[in-house]
């Protein structure tokens, strides 16, 4: 990526051409990124180091819009690719380019500072000790892959807004093998953070050791009627698949059925559901979304009860309300759309895991997840396959190898009684979704 | 993208001098350019929404040295992007390259825009949407249809090498029908024309309410449907025999040459299969594209390779997702050969159990040999005859026993699977392709339910 600025963007945008007397808009943007990837394996250790630089256009006209993306070396050609698709994209209502962002002003937009390669080996050889040290001679790191990465981005629009703001990102994907006697058990986890610094290697570290040695040293369970608590690292995963219910208009029919058209609760009165960019231990970090607007923190269940939606510049026009800055671009290739940033059930009024864990009378701890959750929202179904320990008066009995957890989300939801203050992060979608240890006593099938 | 490769050679004595000139005694090493072109589309129960185009252009250099690689990727695909990539490389590496160029100027780098042939292509891929859905009522859909072509090449320290240019038409999304949702995937490299017939007839199929009859879970007889067989090989074998699995390699590299299936079984991943997706003609590290043997007459013989894994016996399947990822062996179309039995053969074969139409998703861990496949649509059989169709589920059971439990015969012809596309591992996609018979497994463990 070179240093310093050009008029590239501005140029693109001046390009467009755009007929305001008939309804025309445009909006250009710019990134500029720069990572590295380190793996390490079995076979050595590989080194990636990408930069990149790209351009994107959208041209609006009477609620239709086209895109055209391409690097620097062809932004040339971008409004006449956008134009001839514009003429045949369908019209949808609140499509146009956004107006001015209060306390924005232009800037040039530099390029990202190159991540320390150094630090991040270091980082690797932390966990990989770590792992080590946590599994007591059982565990052994098959891979570790981590990138981490900055970039900055620059969003103009012919209505008037003109933003640059930067953003970092880092990824942990490690693959662990468990191994007692002869059986083996092998698990990839991943992890994510704003820096390097930020990744929560000790937790990440037991928790691997977790996933492969309960399944090989437990008991299997049938499920059984008791108290079910899950682990954050559990139920995380099941609150990031609740996010497209609340995804700009598109969710509301879906919402309106699983509530009866908001006449019963979505959840628990314990249960408040929050997207929020800022929350301090979220794995993203970010000031603005993909189309400039700044990010809000929004309550999508308030107690309980659905309260609002994610949207980006068009679907707040059609809801008629304010934009969140939910508008995401996974790559410059990509128009944005509506996704999470930091997607959690709040813990604000939560209290210590150790407090819900004497709690539980009879029934199931759920420590870790054993494959992907299924979660089907429009057929109101669940299926968790996890292990974790059978509790009785608080004391852990025994492990469990595998169980399954299932039945319907809504109840799921509406019968959560107690919420713990230990938030955690898992990646989901285009951020991350975190929860705090769930407690749902009297669960059918725990 | 029909010039890309011509445009890719008009420096290519520079770039080989460049390349050759990066690399020092005892490290490996080449470019890869790569230009691709999408046109997506986003398409509801309505008709066709939002246009997207995008063409990304990408130059990485690689090397290789004893266990260490290193990859700069740039953006661009011309001489500056890999002069710049190459100061990179050598700042990280060591050595000092040599960046002279004897001037060969570079056209055609300007952006190959639509022209009027794409709007042509918009108004038959709404008339295709059209005719597969001509009664959308009740049906809710979210689908991204994208026409795609990917050029590239590699620039060795002896000379340029042409991947090819593939092109192929890509739908992903979800159906939706009152509170039954069903994710949808199709793929195929064929021509225009024929794509979009094919897509309109998976289309069709997949909208169509989904059963409510459920399956019975447990042990079960299973006949695979051609498209379906192709899913299972994919998983169940492919994946295990993708070389550098670690240290413990996978269920079946640790038993190399046993018979684990039976006899008159051939099993090949095949890239210079030109109607397959996973088609290339030298693969993203130049070795010329061949089959590779994984299993013959039911016997493990062997794996698909890149040169980290097999240095110069690479087997030509080295292959990465994009420019910014480095090649590792994968997959590319797994053939399968014919057997003599008609569907009713394996039906009447099978008895009492299940036929699989269509598995929308699967995934196996080679080291333990696990997998699962995700069936969306399947009838049962009862008595060697079709019956009642079935909702979603899940089957499940471990590489050698399903490979134990095959059946002797198999079906009498292949045809390409529509349903196999992207095959993402690592989260990294490579477009693959495969052509199986249909085949009957007994005693495959059914589980409801879809993730």
């Amino acid at each position: 990526v070179s240093a310093g600025a050009d008029d590239l963007l501005d140029r693109l945008l001046a390009n467009a051409r755009c007929d305001t007397g008939a309804g025309e808009s445009a909006e250009a943007y710019e990134r500029r990124g720069t990572s590295i990837e380190i793996v390490e394996d079995a076979e050595g250790s590989r080194l990636s180091v990408v930069g990149e630089r790209g351009f994107a256009l959208r041209l609006f006209r009477s609620g239709r819009t086209a895109f055209a993306a391409s690097p620097p070396d062809a932004v040339d050609g971008l409004p006449e690719a956008a134009r001839l698709l514009l003429g045949r994209a369908r019209a949808r209502r609140g499509v146009r380019a956004a107006g001015p962002v209060a306390g924005a002003g232009a800037s040039a937009l530099l390029a990202p500072h190159a991540p320390d390669e150094e630090s991040a080996r270091a980082l690797l050889a932390s966990f990989r000790s770590g792992l080590l040290a946590a599994g007591e001679g059982a565990v052994s790191l098959s891979e570790a892959i981590l990138t981490t990465g900055a970039r900055t981005e620059r969003v103009a629009t012919t209505a008037g807004r003109d933003v640059v703001f930067g953003s970092e990102t880092t990824t942990l994907v490690a693959t662990v093998t468990g191994r007692t006697g002869a059986s083996s058990a092998s698990a990839r986890l991943l992890a994510s953070a704003t820096r390097p610094e930020e990744l929560s290697l000790a937790g990440l570290a037991h928790h691997a050791v977790d996933r492969v040695l309960l399944p090989l040293r437990g008991r299997p369970l049938a499920p059984a009627r008791g108290d079910l608590l899950l682990d954050p690292t559990v139920a995380a995963p099941v609150v990031g698949r609740l996010a497209p219910a609340f995804f700009g208009d598109d969710g509301d029919a879906l919402l309106a059925s699983r509530t009866r058209d908001g006449r019963d609760a979505f959840a628990s009165p314990l249960f408040s559901l929050v997207d929020d960019a800022a929350v301090p231990a979220g794995p993203v970090k970010a000031a603005h979304d993909g189309e400039g607007t700044p990010h809000a923190r929004t309550v999508l269940v308030s107690r309980g009860i659905a309260a609002g939606r994610l949207t980006d510049a068009a679907a707040a026009v059609r809801l008629e309300q304010p934009p969140t800055g939910n508008a995401v671009r996974r790559a410059y290739t990509e128009p944005p759309e509506i996704g999470i940033t930091n997607l959690f059930v709040d813990p604000s009024a939560g209290v210590p895991p150790l407090d819900l864990l004497r709690a539980l009378a009879r029934g199931l701890y759920a420590a870790v997840l054993l494959s992907r959750p299924e979660v089907d929202f429009p057929g109101d179904r669940f299926r968790l396959h996890v292990a974790g320990y059978w509790i009785e008066k608080g004391r852990a009995r025994e492990a469990v190898s595998e169980t399954l957890v299932e039945g319907r989300l809504s109840e799921l939801l509406r019968s959560i009684s107690a919420v713990g203050d230990d938030l955690r992060f898992v990646p989901s979608g285009t951020g991350g979704a975190g929860s705090p240890t769930l407690f749902i006593p009297k669960w059918k099938g725990a | 993208l029909s010039d890309a490769a011509e445009t890719f050679r008009q420096d290519a004595e520079d770039a080989v001098r460049i390349v050759s000139g990066l690399l020092r005694r005892g490290e490996g090493g080449e470019a890869f350019r790569e230009r691709r072109r999408r046109v997506t589309w986003t398409a509801n129960e309505a008709g066709l929404l939002a246009p997207a185009f995008a063409e990304e252009r990408g130059t990485a250099v690689r090397l290789r040295r004893g266990r260490e690689s290193l990859l700069v990727a740039r953006d661009g695909d011309g001489p500056e992007a890999l002069r710049e990539a190459v100061r990179e490389a050598s700042r990280r590496g060591g050595g000092s390259p040599f960046l002279k160029s004897r001037g060969l100027e570079r056209v055609g780098a300007e952006i190959e825009v639509p022209r009027g042939d794409e709007e042509e292509r918009a108004v038959q891929l709404g008339a295709a949407l059209h005719r597969a859905l001509p009664d959308p009522r009740g049906l809710s859909l979210a689908l991204r249809v994208a026409r795609v072509t990917v050029s590239r090449v590699v620039v060795t320290a002896r000379q340029l090498v042409t991947c090819g240019t593939v092109r192929r038409l890509e739908a992903a999304g979800v159906l939706r029908r009152g509170h039954a949702a069903r994710p949808f995937a199709f793929q195929t490299s064929a021509p225009w024309a024929p794509a979009l017939d094919m897509f309109g007839r998976a289309l069709a199929d997949a909208a169509r309410p989904v059963p409510a009859h459920r399956v019975t879970e447990g042990s079960v007889n299973v006949v695979f449907s051609q498209g379906a067989a192709s899913v299972f090989w994919h998983e169940a074998v492919g994946h295990p025999l993708e070389a550098g699995g670690g240290e413990r390699g996978s269920v079946l590299t640790r038993v190399p040459r046993a018979a684990v299936a039976p006899p008159g079984v051939f099993v090949t991943s095949d890239p210079t299969r030109g109607d397959l997706p996973g088609h290339y003609l030298a693969d993203d590290e130049g070795t010329p594209a061949s089959p590779a043997a994984l299993l013959t007459d039911g016997c493990v013989d062997g794996q698909v390779t890149d040169r980290r894994t097999a240095g110069g016996a690479s087997n030509g399947h080295a292959r990465c997702g994009d420019f910014r990822r480095p090649p590792r062996p994968r997959l590319s179309n797994l053939v399968v050969s014919p057997g003599r039995a008609s569907r009713e053969d394996l039906l009447a074969a099978c008895g009492n159990g299940l036929y699989v139409r269509e598995i929308s998703a699967g995934h196996a861990d080679p080291e333990s040999g696990r997998f699962t496949l995700f069936v969306e649509s399947a009838d049962l059989v009862r008595k060697g005859a079709l019956g009642a169709p079935l909702g979603p589920f899940v089957l499940t059971s471990d590489v050698l026993t399903a490979l134990r439990n095959l059946h002797a015969e198999s079906g009498d012809a292949t045809h390409p699977a529509s349903g196999l596309g992207l095959c993402v591992k690592g989260g990294e996609g490579v477009a693959v392709g495969g052509a199986s018979p249909a085949i009957l497994i007994r005693g495959l463990t059914a589980v409801r339910g879809r993730p």
